[in-house]
């Protein structure tokens, strides 16, 4: 497209054609007006003149008949004015006045009409319009009374060439304008356009230039900012994702196939085989686990499971999840303790939050007994509750095992991160990470906090009904926060 | 009554089949134990890891149910052959249809058991289907086959007309259990008050429960667990059909959770007596029946 093609095509330049042509259209009848009224106002003094010589020269007839009034006519002609006498006989003999010829059929009729005309001024004759009117006298005589046209006909061309130049002015200046206009738009627009062909090559930490003066291209450019940054945090975010993946996968998969060259090499019988294979189908089960927790998170963190959200009780669902972990937490040797008093309603997904809840109790069964509490004989306890806070619904899982160092609450909570002494213990790495994206998906979120001793897990959600945020629930990233929020 | 077909030899296990039948699939038996799983050929060091981590798999390690005649409907050439093979030899017979338009002809002409139908198939969607199979008022039992696992997708298979649902990749036995339990759902047990195996009683009116004539105290969950085993005594049930059916729940709670809740059930009813009724399924799940005869 060509420079003049892309600025005609602009919706700036197509406003200012717009108004434009209304302005020109509006000068144009403006004008008219002016004329056609002007003419009206000249016609109607030429009229009353004409009128009131006749009246005056019918006076001078009735006075003193022909004689007196070819005298007056005379002397009125004498005079250097643009009017015009003419008396004659009935046959057309002239009499007196200052017209030497007329357009045809003038004289025959009586009444207005406008006609050319002649007059021999002082040798040379003049010639030009005007406006006459006859009048029969008695005894045949016909009296011509006029005005000439000239000095209308020189002021309708004074505002015809005025008009002219009102409109090329307004038309030259008002492209002029448009132009300018459209062509500061374009260049802004232009710039914003390289910004994001750069963004979209690849180079995410462009950013669109704000000129300032808080115009809606600023504030487009400011969102579109905002955009960028939230774009870049996430293709960040990812490229860690993925690179841990790509770890924590291989390390299974190398697992699976060294067993299975080992079983090659070195296997004799049946029995061996099958105890190789028995393992495989064991690992490979153990990564479709990871890759299923993979995917669920990745689902909760895009937003899409939002649409089936309903109201759901929250203490419904700790009293489920605790009934499912109480017999397990029962055979470690720990006692799991529901509090959920009232109803406390989540608009939200049962599923993805009792599973969230249950990683939650899980991690807790996993770790509390780690460190056996000499409670005088008394077992450890876990609490499993559900209150509401305000606007706020908590459902938490309070331990007291070991607990997080407050150093590595943060980083628990990423993919596959997990600490020294949880190592020996089986699991994927997962459980907080798709606990906080669930406590995301659901506008809340999730906190880690010292249960002194040991840990508590805390999922806050929105009680319902939701008041859905404009922004979306970013994650807040401040340098060192107590209680780590994520 | 639809003929069954029989074109393998297959001995149909159920309460009143013959023990000394039973002697044909010595294999099969080896891994139905009371109590402690019991595996005929790992080594030690296995039984060791399996004890603390999941029972490592192995193909239908159970008794199956009569012969059925299903249809698998899947577009994956592999997939379907191993399904085929996989049912044939515990004794079913598997037609296939390798697109949803030859799949609902075949759907409608013939009574099948079960249909296997794959989510995403060429010319007809599993779906859509499903949908004009319920529309032309064909009840028979579909069992969705989807890569897609999520709850929502779950949610729309149900909703489409389907009776369950299964993501891939999945273990043949959990498929089998599942299948197995939606044939005997049509004309099973499901409407009966009182459940009973062997001198075990349970009445879902009552709710009362109880073996040897004495009475046996449950928590309301024991009961529902022990309910839906009951419901469907003689037939494999998986962890996650338990973890479906009797909690609700469709997420995979990491640490097995069920076989806690099944040996608290356990000691309930079977601690005491000299039959177990309440059996581990090694590699599958667990089964209630009178198998001690």
């Amino acid at each position: 497209m060509t420079a003049l093609g892309k600025l005609i095509r602009t919706t700036t330049f197509k406003l200012t054609l717009v108004y434009l042509s209304i302005f020109a259209l509006f000068a144009i009848f403006l004008l008219g007006y002016f004329t056609w009224n002007t003419q009206r106002l000249i016609n109607q003094q030429i009229t009353e003149t004409v009128d009131a010589e006749i009246s005056g020269f019918a006076e001078q007839f009735r006075q003193g008949g022909i004689r007196k009034l070819v005298q007056s006519v005379d002397s009125h002609s004498r005079r250097a004015t643009s009017s015009l006498y003419l008396v004659t006989t009935f046959s057309g003999e002239t009499l007196g006045g200052n017209v030497s010829s007329l357009s045809p059929g003038v004289l025959d009729n009586v009444g207005w009409a406008e006609t050319l005309y002649r007059r021999p001024d002082e040798g040379e004759s003049t010639e030009g319009r005007a406006l006459v009117r006859v009048v029969q006298l008695p005894g045949g005589f016909r009296l011509l009374v006029g005005r000439d046209l000239e000095e209308e006909r020189r002021l309708r061309a004074i505002i015809l060439e005025a008009g002219r130049w009102l409109i090329g002015l307004v038309i030259v200046l008002g492209l002029a304008g448009g132009i300018f206009a459209t062509r500061r738009v374009l260049k802004r627009v232009d710039a914003m356009t390289e910004t994001t062909k750069a963004i979209m090559a690849g180079d995410l930490s462009g950013r669109l230039a704000i000129s300032g003066t808080g115009d809606e291209l600023d504030r487009l450019a400011t969102h579109l900012n905002t955009m960028f940054d939230r774009i870049e945090l996430l293709m960040r975010g990812l490229k860690e994702v993925s690179d841990n993946i790509a770890h924590d996968l291989k390390t299974p998969l190398t697992r699976l196939q060294n067993r299975c060259e080992e079983a090659l090499r070195h296997t004799q019988n049946e029995a061996g085989y099958r105890a190789t294979l028995e393992a495989t189908i064991e690992e490979s089960e153990g990564l479709i686990r990871t890759f299923n927790a993979l995917l669920m998170i990745a689902r909760a963190e895009s937003g899409q499971a939002r649409d089936n959200m309903v109201a759901v009780d929250a203490s419904e669902i700790a009293r489920g999840v605790g009934e499912l972990y109480e017999p397990l937490a029962d055979d470690k040797g720990l006692e799991l303790i529901v509090e959920a008093p009232a109803p406390a309603l989540v608009n939200g997904n049962r599923e993805l939050i009792s599973q969230a809840l249950a990683n939650l109790v899980d991690n807790a069964i996993k770790y509390a007994r780690q460190e056996p509490h000499a409670l005088n004989g008394e077992r450890a306890q876990i609490k499993v509750s559900a209150n509401q806070r305000g606007d706020r619904i908590e459902l938490a899982v309070a331990d007291h095992g070991p607990g997080i160092p407050e150093s590595d609450r943060r980083r628990v909570v990423e993919r596959f991160v997990r600490l020294e002494r949880s190592r020996s213990e089986p699991g994927s790495g997962l459980g907080l990470s798709l606990a906080s994206a669930v406590a995301h998906l659901h506008h809340g979120e999730l906190q880690l906090l010292d249960n002194a001793p040991g840990l508590k897990a805390t999922l806050t959600l929105p009680r319902a009904p939701l008041a859905l945020p404009a922004e979306s629930s970013a994650p807040e990233r401040s340098p060192n926060p107590v209680p780590v929020t994520l | 009554m639809v003929a069954r077909p029989r074109r393998l030899l297959v001995i149909p296990l159920g309460v009143k089949s013959n023990p000394a039948k039973k002697l044909a699939r010595p294999m099969a038996n080896a891994y139905l134990t009371g109590d402690k799983e019991v595996r005929p050929h790992a080594p030690a060091s296995r039984a060791v890891i399996a004890a603390e981590a999941r029972p490592a798999r192995v193909l239908w390690p159970w008794d199956p149910g009569p012969p059925m005649r299903l249809l698998i409907i899947e577009d994956d050439h592999d997939a379907a052959d191993y399904l085929t093979k996989a049912f044939r030899e515990v004794g079913h017979v598997a037609d296939r249809a390798f697109d949803g338009e030859e799949g609902l002809a075949l759907a409608l002409d013939t009574p099948y058991d079960v249909l296997i139908v794959d989510r995403m198939l060429p010319k007809l969607d599993g779906l859509n289907l499903i949908g004009q199979l319920r529309a032309k008022g064909v009840t028979t039992p579909a069992l969705i086959l989807s890569a897609l696992g999520q709850v929502d997708d779950r949610v729309k298979g149900l909703r489409a007309g389907s009776d369950d649902y299964l993501s891939k990749p999945y273990a043949f036995s959990e498929l089998l259990a599942r299948v197995e339990v939606l044939a005997r759902r049509r004309g099973g047990r499901g409407e009966d008050t009182v459940y009973r195996v062997g001198d075990l009683e349970l009445d879902r009116l009552s709710h009362r429960v109880s073996r040897a004539e004495a009475e046996i105290v449950l928590q309301p969950r024991e009961f529902r667990l022990l309910e839906y085993l009951m419901k469907h005594a003689g037939q494999v049930v998986t962890r996650t059909m338990l973890l479906e059916n009797v909690w609700d729940y469709h997420f995979d709670p990491q640490t097995n959770v069920i076989d806690v809740h099944i040996s608290r059930l356990r000691s309930k009813i079977d601690k005491g007596f000299a039959r177990p009724l309440l059996h581990t399924v090694r590699g599958a799940g667990y089964m209630i029946r009178d198998g001690a005869r």
